[in-house]
């Protein structure tokens, strides 16, 4: 376990700058919040802050998507597999890594909310409700990402997630809503940007039942992948 | 005895996902043990397969087919590596300040506390990174980085020692005392795989060396054994004319030349016949350069055969 936390902690550290920028939008949205007039503008600020998520999906995708290619490509991954550390907890280490960094991020989202919102009237409890529905909808995409990372390029394991999140919605479109259950990342983040001031709290906790099974599964499945690939290898 | 390192009919292809671009083999059904104790000297040209060989014994890859074990375990064991220091060719290191990023390989392997603590800056002390303990490593140039790297690899003071280029960065001065500290690990027992081009080094270090060259290997032995084979003598004479054995030289009043093992006592009473004196009979001793151009550039059908240890 320490092994996990210690790869992770690195792993955010190694991302420190796309999590500050990531930040600077909570940054952007606070600063929103102390110029607008909350009562009058507080529909204007609900659509910025339902923006937030999206980035964070975006990082998700991106960052896991290149994790283990560009470890391997500095041949850093060496020296930190050289000692005693397994594959998976390698890959559990990243996946907790993105997992901190996106905490983070949805933790100053949640405070920047419950202080710009909160004061619109916005229920506080629905909010920290979309601040876990965000999360687990992150957890859910960097773990798509970072199993297809084991075996993919960034770009291709980028667009291989980004259909395999997509897929699902589609097909909810054309057939009916139990298709977005195959990966529902979208399910996750639907309560997020359809939320108004006057949606009540009705949680729906399937997706979140899937997403966990999901999360499980993807990394088992990118731990064994990537206990059975050759890391030492020339990528280009 | 089982060695600290085997390999047993070690065969390592990579394909290409475009068959177009074929197959190579990087190592060819390679058997080798290294012994408990010793430094051994790997050697071999550029694409021979050392780095691959070294590579699966780190289990950063699978063998197409073979099987070796380190420290009794199969390849890749987490555990095992644990008793491992490892240093990569062109080291690539997290860009930390020097003595926390040693703490930080330290801690991967399971090392915590003050005796972490202590047992880093005692590596970091060791290379000559004391001043430096505090910069990060992004200003490091490339010897200061290949020293910080030696120190990542002896952090947990690893009972096997696997090095690759371990000097090829060092200034002359760095180079003598990482090869002070090698001898030192080797005193206090431990085993040590050292991948160099640096023949020299090899040569004043290793107890046995082993040749490899387009996958296999073609040359296994102790260093003063494979330098001695020669079957040649040097022999320095004194009161005999220069001419009277071929390709004599003569200074200040010696005369040196080579003969074959098998033509020794003749030459040396041919000496005596011409009233000269013996002033020595030396074997020739080759250098492990001239060995290694002999090893590498001959045909690869010289290969040690399967089982060889």
């Amino acid at each position: 376990m320490r092994t996990v936390f210690l790869i992770a902690s690195n792993f955010v550290r190694e991302q420190r700058w796309p999590i500050l920028v990531l930040l600077l939008w909570v940054l952007v949205t606070c600063v929103l919040g102390l110029m607008a007039d909350v009562r009058s503008d507080r529909e204007d600020l609900l659509v910025i802050f339902q923006q937030l998520p999206i980035y964070g999906i975006a990082f998700a995708v991106f960052i896991g998507g290149a994790a283990i290619h560009n470890e391997r490509k500095s041949r850093r991954i060496l020296a930190v597999l050289s000692k005693g550390v397994r594959r998976g907890e390698y890959i559990s280490g990243v996946l907790v890594g993105i997992v901190f960094a996106l905490m983070l991020y949805g933790l100053c989202m949640g405070l920047t909310g419950t202080w710009v919102l909160g004061q619109g009237g916005f229920s506080i409890a629905l909010l920290w409700f979309l601040m876990f529905s965000f999360l687990m909808a992150c957890v859910l995409a960097s773990a798509v990402a970072v199993f297809f990372s084991t075996f993919m390029t960034p770009l291709f394991a980028t667009l291989a997630t980004g259909l395999a999140l997509g897929i699902p919605f589609v097909m909810m479109l054309q057939f009916g809503r139990d298709w977005a259950y195959l990966i529902p990342v979208y399910l996750l983040l639907e309560s997020f940007v359809k939320a108004t001031f006057s949606t009540p709290w009705q949680p729906d906790w399937r997706p979140f039942v899937v997403a966990t099974v999901e999360i499980v599964a993807f990394w088992l499945l990118a731990s064994w992948i990537f206990a059975r690939r050759d890391i030492a290898v020339a990528l280009d | 005895m089982p060695g600290v390192i085997e390999f047993v009919n070690v065969s390592k292809e990579y394909k290409s996902w475009f068959p177009s671009r074929g197959m190579v083999r990087a190592l060819d059904d390679f058997s080798l043990q290294v012994e408990d104790g010793e430094i051994f000297g790997f050697l071999g040209p550029n694409g021979a397969g050392k780095s691959t060989a070294i590579h699966l014994a780190m289990g950063f890859m699978r063998a197409t087919s073979g099987h070796g074990l380190m420290l009794g375990k199969g390849f890749g064991d987490a555990a095992t590596r644990r008793r491992v220091g490892f240093l990569a060719e062109n080291v690539a290191l997290y860009h930390r300040p020097a003595e926390q990023l040693v703490r930080f390989y330290g801690a991967l392997n399971g090392m915590r506390g003050s005796s972490l603590a202590r047992r880093a800056h005692e590596v970091v002390e060791a290379l000559g990174l004391v001043s430096d303990a505090r910069r990060n490593v992004r200003q490091f140039s490339r010897g200061m980085l290949q020293r910080v790297g030696l120190a990542q690899a002896l952090v947990n003071d690893p009972q096997l020692l696997i090095l690759d280029e371990p000097t090829s960065a060092l200034d002359p001065v760095a180079r003598v005392s990482v090869r002070e500290l090698l001898l030192e690990s080797r005193k206090a027992g431990k085993t040590i795989f050292l991948s160099s081009h640096m023949l020299s080094e090899v040569e004043l270090v290793c107890d046995r060396v082993a040749v490899v060259n387009r996958g296999r290997l073609v040359r296994l032995g102790g260093i003063s054994e494979l330098l001695e084979s020669r079957q040649e003598s040097e022999i320095l004479a004194r009161g005999v004319p220069p001419n009277s054995f071929p390709g004599a030289i003569s200074s200040d009043g010696l005369v040196r030349f080579l003969v074959e093992a098998t033509a020794q006592r003749s030459a040396l009473q041919r000496v005596w016949a011409l009233g000269g004196e013996i002033v020595s009979v030396n074997p020739v001793r080759r250098s492990l350069e001239e060995l290694f151009l002999e090893v590498t550039t001959a045909n690869s059908s010289d290969a040690i055969g399967k089982g060889t240890t």
